[in-house]
């Protein structure tokens, strides 16, 4: 077989791949217009004693930290200036700013009277962990789309945008950086108004703390997962040397979550842990499978260095954050007796939602190309004086 | 929110002493006819207790829930009155992100239908389970006791406290627990010694007497502390850690960039003073 051939085997598969992916958002698409003509009581298996099911708990609580990626390593690669990073921001940004478009879409979805989300930006409430995280989403999408902007002025050739955006660049890095910190860890703060209803496995005081601490390393470790399977599947270009580095950081940040949960855990938890097994079963999982097997696995220089294995251990963290945010927001809520399980419709459309994105970056990836930008071509120094980046921008002077 | 609200005691609140109920539900249909709720079709339940409907619900704000027991022998009934506790400081108006719930002066919590946008929070934060949902409609509002509010604008009592022939008294929060108190050291032998509703969730408006431990009456245990401070100890940290983390990652990128830009400069100036040299040898 030649080589030839073998590129348009694989791009067969990949469009069958992609044809799969539309049909889903297709069928998410006319899932969500059931709720919009017959109601959420008709779409969803939710009740007045369960108000929140899937939607919240996937597309905002889990979908959130899963986008991640674009803040955490922006902050590294910028204000810790590790600057070899730099090829590995601009994928994240994608899907940083795809994911939070999605967020918004399954919000807007499970709001009862969504043409009203306006009214949170006039009737303030600063003491509702929901206003908070709102407004951080709108201003972090805000954020996304100008460090978005940048590659396409770039490609277009835009030099005015393009210096505006420069000098923007590291001020947008740290506000990313504040405002992620900020809504990544009030996601954690909803919850604690559930006193005496979400378990004690997961109900303590540092709940923000620990939604903050995970959201970075299951950011990073996204990015480890969709730079392998791009290059992998893509045919992008190889950053295994880039995820090395990252791996090595993964492991100290998992490290300090485990200390903080288990000095939540031990010291400021209340009520008893062993009285429900289903939940012990949930708590046991998400910590062994999606926690320390990962954090032993990125320790070892084995792993590190293997794409394979490298990958997996990536692909555990992310199971173990799924598992996490659905223990503290869906199954440690539901008490005995009466279950609260998605119903058909609910779970389509959140299937279509995870479709979108992963349709999506694949259509951008293919015909962008996102990783093939490279630190050496680009000044990332302060811009002192517009002057420097005229001199220095060699794609502004080149283009 | 409630945080202008500062004295409790004149917000007007129910006193509901369940060993006085006779379970006729006049407070359910009353309840019914002041807000026009809708009757609901309801199914006779082997369950415990004899109460209709199941639940609260869109339709029905408060509801005597029926319990069984023996004394000396012989069956006895007990009765809970389901609703909105109308909490001095609730947590549904503290998690709202529009504030579309409100504690009054006058001490009903209320809703305002304008502002709400739908995300249930105020459902999963209630600690008593009281707000619900017009699940049936495709763009559903949250239904709850509004504690008769223009009732009370208006120089009258609640329908239910109106309708109530035994149980029911309203007036300001410190006489009806001056009231409580009363009747707890008059009569000790009829009444457990503890007012529900004193110090639960920080204190509500609506305080029960009653006969038979709470929990075996299907009163909720909550916390004595008022929910919205669990959030708020985190929340209110929120523009500390905004300037913490944007300040100090500004200082740190702009040490690190600036040792880059040195280095950089020094580099520059080297190669032109080796272009400048070379020139120099080129001239002479
Ligand atoms: S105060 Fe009014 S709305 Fe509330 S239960 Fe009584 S009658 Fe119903
Ligand atoms: S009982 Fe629930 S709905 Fe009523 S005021 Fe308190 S928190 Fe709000
Ligand atoms: S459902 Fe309405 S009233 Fe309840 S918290 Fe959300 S916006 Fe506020």
């Amino acid at each position: 077989m030649t080589a030839a051939r073998l590129i348009i085997n694989e791009i067969k598969g990949y469009h069958r791949f992609l044809k799969f992916l539309m049909v889903l958002v297709g069928l998410g698409a006319l899932a969500s217009l059931v709720r919009f003509i017959f109601g959420l009581g008709v779409t969803t298996n939710l009740n007045d004693t369960y108000p929140w099911g899937l939607w919240v708990s996937f597309d905002v609580v889990t979908a959130v930290p899963l986008a991640a990626g674009a803040f955490t390593l922006g902050a590294i690669t910028h204000c810790f200036h590790i600057k070899k990073l730099e090829p590995l921001v601009r994928p994240a940004i994608v899907t940083g700013f795809l994911g939070y478009s999605l967020v918004s879409v399954g919000l807007l979805l499970d709001l009862g009277q969504p043409q009203r989300c306006w009214h949170t930006m006039v009737f303030w409430n600063p003491h509702s962990p929901m206003f908070e995280v709102s407004m951080c989403i709108m201003a972090y999408t805000t954020v996304l789309f100008l460090e978005f902007l940048s590659p396409v002025c770039e490609k277009l050739g835009y030099y005015l945008p393009l210096r505006v955006l420069r000098t923007l660049e590291m001020p947008l890095v740290v506000a990313a950086a504040a405002i992620s910190t900020l809504h990544q860890s009030s996601l954690g703060t909803f919850f604690l108004i559930a006193v005496d209803k979400l378990h004690s496995l997961w109900y303590n005081p540092l709940l923000p703390l620990l939604f903050w601490i995970s959201a970075i390393f299951s950011g990073l470790s996204i990015i480890i997962l969709e730079a392998t399977m791009t290059h992998k599947w893509l045919g992008q270009e190889d950053e295994s040397e880039l995820l090395e580095t990252l791996a090595r950081i993964i492991p100290w940040v998992i490290g300090v979550y485990i200390l903080v949960k288990a000095y939540a855990l031990f010291f400021l938890s209340e009520g008893p842990f062993f009285d429900r097994p289903r939940m012990l079963v949930l708590f046991g999982i998400e910590v062994l499978a999606g926690v320390f097997v990962p954090f032993f696995m990125f320790m070892q220089k084995k792993v590190r260095n293997n794409n394979r294995l490298r990958a997996i251990a990536a692909g555990l963290v992310i199971f173990g954050l799924v598992v996490n945010r659905f223990n503290v927001s869906m199954y440690g809520m539901i008490h005995e007796g009466a279950p609260y399980v998605p119903s058909l419709l609910e779970t389509l459309v959140t299937i279509g939602i995870i479709a979108a994105e992963i349709l999506f970056f694949v259509l951008i990836a293919k015909y962008f190309p996102i990783f093939e930008h490279h630190p050496e071509t680009v000044d990332y120094s302060l811009p002192d004086k517009f002057r420097k980046v005229e001199k220095h921008g060699s794609v502004a002077a080149g283009a | 929110m409630s945080g202008d609200i500062k004295d409790f005691n004149k917000t007007g609140a129910f006193l509901i002493d369940m060993t006085k109920c006779t379970g006729c539900r006049g407070c359910q249909v009353a309840c019914k006819q002041w807000n026009q709720l809708k009757a609901e079709n309801t199914t006779f339940f082997n369950g415990e207790g004899y109460q209709n409907p199941p639940a609260m619900s869109e339709y029905t704000f408060t509801r005597i829930k029926f319990r069984d027991y023996q004394k000396n022998g012989q069956n006895e009934f007990a009765f809970y009155k389901e609703m909105c506790m109308h909490c001095n400081d609730p947590a549904c108006a503290s998690v709202c992100p529009v504030g579309a719930f409100k504690k009054t002066a006058e001490g009903p919590v209320i809703y305002d239908t304008k502002r709400c946008i739908g995300c249930r929070f105020c459902m999963v934060a209630c600690p008593f389970g009281v707000p619900k949902y017009e699940w049936s409609k495709a763009f559903p509002l949250v239904k709850k006791c509004t504690g008769c509010y223009s009732r009370i604008k208006n120089g009258h009592k609640p329908a239910c406290a109106t309708a109530c022939p035994s149980a029911i008294t309203y007036g300001p929060r410190a006489e009806m627990l001056k009231e409580a108190e009363r009747r707890i050291a008059a009569r000790p032998d009829r009444y457990l010694k503890k007012i529900y509703g004193k110090e639960e969730a920080g204190g509500t408006s609506v305080i029960y007497l009653t006969a038979l431990p709470f929990d075996e009456l299907g009163f909720k245990p909550v916390t004595k502390r008022p929910l919205p401070s669990y959030t708020w100890q985190a929340l209110r940290l929120v523009p500390g850690i905004f300037l913490t983390v944007g300040g100090s990652l500004s200082l740190l990128s702009w040490f690190t960039h600036r040792k880059d830009r040195l280095k950089k400069e020094e580099e520059q100036r080297t190669q032109s003073r080796k272009h400048s040299d070379q020139n120099q040898e080129k001239t002479e």
